[in-house]
Order: structure tokens, then sequence, then C-alpha cells
């Protein structure tokens, strides 16, 4: 059973607590990171790699029952 | 707890200075690779066409207000629950309700299947995550073989499967998430970090390794190492509660869905957020989001009954599915991509797809 959490910062908590802050900034501002040019990029190339197999982009045949299973060309 | 006296030449005060430079450092950093927005690298894509989405099935059969549902990866069942204690089990192909369980608690917020299809998983306000193995026989108490897997001290607000039908990640009013072991009840591990209650959770796509994200009422979303219990990101930008997170299919960012009206999108590698997807007629709460296959579409579900179909790249809307009368509680994509499964207050589940003549 977890702890519940508490909404009041006791007198001795504030200085874990400060210190846990402290430690967890450290970890987030040393990452790794890249540009916003090079991220966007990446992701407009996943687009447009799977845009055709995208059935709600692309629609399927009307007359086309879509919860049968069906055989997909993958591309390698 | 024990604790620790104050460090050599330590104060409260002065771990606040360094907090507060911390984040300063945080933000430089963050803003120093920010040379671009993403709707302007979007610029030279074509903009998309008419989207042919329309609801084609109604599911109905609930009693009260449907709060989730998650899909089999069949591709063609479904489970959902509802704030009446009620979770069903459906094939959306034949609209035949397969099973059904009445939860002792009302308020099942989250339910999810396992990833065999034999099991589902739920919890709300019973405080509670539970496992019910889905039998064959269509007469069996399915209540008689209840599991209880996760015991948080607060409302159960969402749950997933891992990898297999043997681990179960739940999120939760108390503040926390866990991951559980199903077989044994075990506690495998905590993750502590928000200061209000965790409204969501998603696993990240397995390529991507052991991480998931979780997103709350203290407007941050999260991103957490499994096995380790460390929160390696963080984000804040969102002005009020974020109701739901996803991963974009690749693994590399998230989207999430606020109160504030507004769903946004992170890229992890850039340590950002790079898109706010808003409207000034969109003015009510975002509830849930999802991704279409590739990752283009970002489907919403809001307070105003309405599903927003957001161009991802582009930052623009692509399209707005009406139907329910009441508001959306969750939008999921078939595993295979095909249909959008859209859950409401008005008691009924919607699927729709994309068809052309």
């Amino acid at each position: 059973v977890l702890p519940r959490m508490s909404s009041k910062a006791h007198g001795s908590n504030n200085i874990a607590h400060a210190r846990r802050t402290v430690q967890q900034l450290r970890i987030e501002a040393n990452i790794d990171r890249i540009k916003v040019s090079k991220a966007s990029a990446d992701l407009m190339n996943y687009c447009s790699e799977h845009a055709r197999n995208d059935p709600l982009l692309m629609g399927i045949p009307a007359s086309e029952n879509p919860f049968k299973d069906k055989k997909h060309c993958t591309i390698l | 707890m024990a604790c620790q006296g104050l460090q050599g030449g330590e104060t409260v005060a002065s771990l606040k200075r360094e907090s507060e430079s911390l984040r300063k450092k945080l933000e430089e950093e963050r803003k120093k690779l920010s040379d671009i927005e993403l709707n302007q690298v979007a610029e030279k894509i074509e903009v998309l066409g008419p989207l042919s989405i329309k609801t084609r099935r109604v599911l109905k059969g609930h009693g009260n207000k449907v709060l989730c549902m998650d899909w089999c990866k069949d591709k063609r069942r479904l489970v959902s629950s509802s704030q009446d204690g009620k979770v069903i089990v459906w094939d959306a192909f034949t609209l035949n309700k397969e099973h059904g369980v009445a939860l002792p608690c009302t308020w099942v917020m989250a339910c999810a299947y396992a990833p065999s299809g034999c099991a589902v998983a739920c919890g709300g306000l019973d405080n509670k995550c539970s496992v019910f193995p889905l039998s064959l026989d269509k007469n069996e108490n399915l209540s008689a073989k209840k599991k209880s897997v996760a015991m948080h001290t607060n409302y159960v607000s969402g749950c997933t499967f891992t990898s297999s039908d043997m681990q179960i990640l739940t999120s939760s009013g108390d503040g926390t998430c866990a991951l559980w072991d199903v077989e044994s009840g075990q506690l495998l591990q905590s993750f502590h970090g928000h200061t209000a209650d965790v409204l969501s959770l998603d696993l990240a796509p397995s390529e991507t390794g052991n991480t998931f994200v979780s997103g709350g009422c203290d407007k941050k979303a999260n991103i957490w190492d499994m096995r380790s219990g460390q929160n390696i990101q963080s984000f804040e930008s969102h002005e009020s509660d974020i109701n739901c997170v996803k991963y974009y299919p690749s693994g590399d960012a998230f989207a999430s869905a606020s109160d504030d009206a507004t769903c946004r999108f992170y890229d992890l590698r850039a340590d950002r957020e790079v898109a706010v997807y808003q409207k000034d007629s969109v003015i009510f709460g975002a509830s849930t989001v999802d991704f279409s296959l590739s990752g283009r579409l970002l489907f919403a579900g809001y307070n105003d009954y309405t599903i927003n179909v957001w161009d991802v790249l582009k930052g623009t809307r692509a399209s707005i599915l009406f139907g329910h009368e009441n508001r959306v509680s969750r939008v999921r994509v078939s595993p295979d991509g095909t249909a959008l499964c859209s859950a409401s207050w008005d008691n009924t589940l919607r699927v729709s797809w994309a068809a052309y003549l």
C-alpha cells in the first residue's frame, strides 16, 4: 500500500524536499538534447513513411469490412 | 522518515537558490535549440485533403457514463467501463456483448485489455486495479475469478498491461504511478514526483525501451524509467490539469489533453513543447487524445461533445467529428489504425472509420 500524498511540508521535510528537487533538476538539466529543426524533420519523416498505410488518413474502400483480417504489403 | 540534518553549508534557502538557477539553466538549454517551429518546418508539406471519417457503429448497452475503453490486439474486440460499475467486452464488428461484469464500486475510470486477449484489468473509486480472466464460457461468472492486483490510497485513474499479461502499470489520485506483478499482487516499482492526482499514463512503444509518460493535476507531464523509478524528463506548459497523455507512434514524442482547452505536443529528444493545438472557438477542456497510425492525425475528445482532428505537423484542425450527446471521455485508434473508438458520458461508444467509394 502506497503512502498518501501529503500536501503539507513539515519543517524537517522541507530540507529533504528541497534536496530532492535540486537532484531532480540536475538530472533534467544535464540530458542531451537535439535541435527542434532536427526533431521536426524526424517527426515529418516518420509521418510520410507511414502515411500510405494509415487507414484513417487514406481511407478504405467503402465495400470493405474494416474488421476482417487484412494482408498488408510491408516495406522492409 | 529518518531525516538527515543539513549538510555542510547547505540551508533550505541555498537549496532553493540552486533549484532556481537549475530551472533557469534548463530553460536556457531548451531555448538554445529552438531554432525553428515545427509548423514552420511543416509548411513545405502538402495540406491534408478532406477526411472521410464517419461514425459507422454505435455501441449501446451501458446504463451510465462510459469513462474508459481499450481495444484488444485482435483489432475488433474492445472493453469499456462505466460510472455504474459495469465493464463490458464487445465485438465491435457484430456489436455483440461478449462478457459483462459488475464491479462493486462506481466510477470505473480505467480499463485495459491484456496483450493475450484473455483478460481485462479495471479500476476506479475502489482504489484498486483488478484483473478478470475472460472465459470462453459466456455463462461463467467473471466476478468469481477476479484478482485484486493494485492497491492505491486513492482512486485509480489509469491502467495498462506492459508487454505481457504479467505486469500492470497504474496511475492514481494518490499522486503516484506503480508497476505491479499480476500473479502475486506485489508492488514492483513506484513512481513519485507528481504533486497532485495523476490522471493518465501511457507506455512507450515497445521499440523505444522501458519508459512511460504520466500527466496530472499538477499540470505536469513526466517521463519515467520503469526499472529505476526515476523521473527522467518533466514538461510543464499546460495551464490546467492534464487529463490524458499518449505517445506518438515512433516513441520520440507524446501529446497531452488538458482542461485548459488545448492539446500539446512534446518532442522528447528536443526536450520541449513543439506544438499547441488550439482555436479561439475551442473553449472546453480536452479529456483524451490518440494518434492515427502514421502520427499525422491527432484525435482529441472534448467536454463540448466533439472530437477535433488535428494535423499534428501543421498545427491546424483537419476535421471535426460530431455525434456524441455528452462529453467525450476517451478516444482510441484500433491497433491496426483502421478505426477510431470514442466513449462518452452519453452512455455510448462510437466506432468511426474513413471510407471512399
